[in-house]
């Protein structure tokens, strides 16, 4: 198999060409114990304590954008979702649908930058499968992740924990990875250097942990952007959220292009960001700790946990108004991650 | 637009010398008008509502281009895209706007071939793609978009693309204001006049209503410091009973407006009469192809016979779009009415009066 062949329906049918493509392609980038194995399934260590698992696809159009691709979303993702549950994510499976036709010199790409984010967080995949689908009958590559990781002793995170006088910090500028995705898209001729914000932040959750931060909530704002997940939170813990519009970091790029499109950046996904809400007394040395890690260098202290009209969320504005920040409703954007 | 021009008039500090401005000088109870959709989204968006005084009640009227677009017009979507080898092209607001029957997005999902485009040259080239098909144009817009769907009949007709066609149901913004003011029970005391239509149309397009009505004008930029501006220019102009046609987006507008697009528009299109929801029939207030372009009318070519329909019941639209009502006094607001569950297309379009008030009020 080389770079210059293409991926046709038998390499997914389990024979000697789904052999070939698992051996010469996957395995030498993946490379580790369990999935050389080639068992049904990965039998690993784990240590004590309770488990986080998490599951995401990704169906992003299109495949490849500046700043990554959608193997190191895949990862990336995964991860973000097993370190917002307060653990060290530990392993990740991987599912490849992919379309007859797309050429393998893409699907190593895929793969190589999958092997460098897996690297990056400090995961190991060890369980996967590939199927491939006739024309037509998918786009391109999907890809499904799940992961497993531990979470410590005494770590208790969760979207239901906020309460009022809690500060609420942002890791970084916001909607940067819609907007990247945005322009990248055929028909769109945006000329912008944006780049997707995709990384992984367990290490910045636990840089938190370690450093004995009482997080009552983690959350990374993808799909809905920072304002659904707002949503979630106010309703998860019932209590009210007040968010400061002039300390919302977004880059001046991604406003002007929102403004442009009609867009609020409020509603743009992220795949890079996380969400922390502190007691007050944490928040500026949670802040410093984010602010120290290479993925927060922008972050900021974004608003306040109410006990005024819980469930809702509102943005006192730059001008000095107050308006209620709704969840999302329908899709501002499809296929976004 | 650079975006320092952008954060210069976010300026946080003009803004509140201005709010605090016309707190003081606001006594007379006034009803404004925003007439575009962009304006109703950014006066929410920033929470201007909210630091106005008692004295000043803002309503959103009639200039968000989906909320107007009559029945029928959206029936015809429907309609086109119910035939063999037709290939709808639309705006993405328009897709769940609810027909007499169904919507768009509900044909799509049931594999009618219905593409969502920004532009009507994605259009023009998916024409291009597709010869053995034929691709209908959904023409939904004012003075901003018409030049725009101008220039692409232009360039299918230099690409000798037969199989491209439009439905035209574009509209104009100052018979609208007219017929607004010639139209029993309405009661506004300034316009607040839209932005990016008056760049294309020119201060002077107004002054048949202005002269005709008296009533207080500002054209206004979208910005908050924008808008705040022109809501204290109105003030002034009635606090002191000058009426007055003022553009306070100068950097933008111009008297004449923009005589390129002018001049593409009328190329290719002509005036009609147009009926806008929950309005009626405005003469001259549409935009047809005009006989030299006839052949790229898409009701032409496919000879489309639709019954006459009425607009859904209980949906207040023609009201709000004209200042009688606001979306939370509609009997169906919230209850039938939703995002989710659209009844009229106030509530679809994301810059909808129903829309605007369920998002951020
Ligand atoms: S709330 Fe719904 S039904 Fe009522 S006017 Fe608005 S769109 Fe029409």
């Amino acid at each position: 198999m080389t770079s210059d062949d293409t991926i046709l329906l038998d390499h997914g049918a389990g024979g000697k060409a789904s052999h070939a493509m698992f051996s010469e392609i996957i395995l030498p980038l993946f490379h580790n114990d369990q999935l050389a194995r080639q068992d049904d399934g990965a039998v690993c260590e784990v240590p004590a304590g309770r488990l986080a698992f998490s599951t995401d696809s990704y169906v992003v159009d299109p495949i490849f954008f500046k700043g990554g691709n959608i193997g190191d979303l895949a990862v990336n993702g995964t991860v973000n979702d097993i370190a917002m549950c307060g653990a060290h994510p530990l392993y990740i499976s991987v599912g490849l649908i992919i379309e007859e036709g797309l050429p393998v010199k893409d699907l190593q790409k895929i793969l190589e930058t999958m092997a460098r984010a897996a690297e990056k967080a400090g995961v190991k995949i060890v369980t996967g499968d590939t199927k491939v689908v006739p024309r037509g009958k998918a786009d391109k590559i999907f890809i499904n992740t799940s992961g497993i990781g531990i979470i410590p002793e005494g770590v208790d995170v969760s979207g239901s924990r906020a309460v009022p006088k809690d500060k609420i910090i942002i890791s970084g500028t916001i909607a940067d990875h819609g907007m990247a995705i945005l322009s990248a898209r055929e028909g769109l001729e945006f000329e912008s250097d944006l780049k997707t914000d995709s990384a992984p932040l367990n290490h910045m959750v636990k840089s938190l942990l370690d450093a004995g931060c009482d997080i009552h909530v983690l959350r990374d704002p993808t799909r809905g952007g920072l304002g659904t997940t707002l949503n979630e939170i106010a309703a998860g813990s019932g209590v009210g959220i007040t968010l400061f519009e002039s300390a919302l970091p977004v880059k001046g790029q991604v406003k002007g292009m929102c403004e442009l499109l009609g867009f609020d950046p409020l509603y743009i996904a992220n795949e890079g960001k996380l969400i922390a809400i502190v007691p007050e007394h944490h928040a500026s040395r949670a802040l410093e700790i984010i602010q120290a890690d290479q993925f927060g260098t922008d972050a900021a202290i974004i608003g306040e946990v109410t006990d005024h009209l819980p469930g809702k969320v509102f943005l006192e504005t730059a001008i000095g108004g107050r308006r209620l920040v709704d969840m999302l409703t329908g899709e501002q954007l499809p296929r976004i991650c | 637009m650079g975006l320092k021009y952008i954060e210069e008039f976010r300026d946080a500090d003009l803004a509140k010398t201005l709010i605090t401005s016309i707190r003081q000088e606001s006594k007379i109870p006034l009803r404004l008008m925003e007439v575009c959709g962009t304006h109703t989204m950014a006066i929410f968006r920033h929470g201007i509502r909210s630091v106005l005084p008692d004295s000043i009640t803002l309503l959103s009227g009639p200039g968000c281009p989906v909320c107007v677009t009559a029945q029928k017009d959206i029936d015809a979507f429907v309609a086109f895209s119910r035939l063999e080898n037709v290939i709808v092209t639309t705006f993405g607001d328009l897709m769940k706007v609810p027909g007499s029957g169904t919507t768009l997005a509900r044909q799509k999902a049931a594999g009618a071939d219905v593409r969502i485009v920004y532009s009507v040259f994605d259009a023009v080239t998916i024409a291009k793609q597709n010869p053995e098909k034929q691709v209908v144009f959904c023409a939904v817009g004012f003075e901003t978009t018409i030049p725009t769907i101008a220039a692409g009949i232009l360039m299918a007709k230099a690409q000798h693309l037969d199989n491209f066609c439009i439905h035209s149901a574009n509209k104009l913004t100052p018979p609208a204001l007219t017929a607004l003011m010639e139209t029993d029970g309405v009661d506004i005391d300034g316009f607040i006049l839209p932005g990016h239509v008056s760049v294309i149309t020119g201060t002077d397009a107004y002054r048949p209503v202005f002269e005709a009505h008296h009533i207080p004008s500002v054209i206004a930029g979208f910005e908050p410091v924008d808008i705040l501006q022109a809501i204290r220019m109105l003030v002034l102009q009635n606090e002191t009973d000058r009426p007055a046609l003022e553009n306070a987006y100068t950097r933008a507008v111009s008297d004449q407006g923009n005589l390129k697009a002018k001049a593409v528009m009328h190329q290719v299109f002509t005036l009609c009469d147009a009926v806008w929801r929950g309005i009626g029939t405005i003469a001259d207030s549409g935009m047809k192809l005009n006989s030299a372009y006839s052949r790229f009318d898409a009701d032409a070519r496919f000879n489309l016979d639709l019954p006459e329909v009425s607009e859904p019941k209980g949906c207040a639209c023609g009201d709000i779009l004209m200042g009688l009502k606001t979306p939370d006094t509609c009997a169906l607001y919230k209850r039938t009415c939703t995002p989710m569950t659209p009844v009229g297309p106030c509530m679809v379009s994301s810059e909808g009066a129903c829309a605007a008030y369920y998002k951020y009020a």
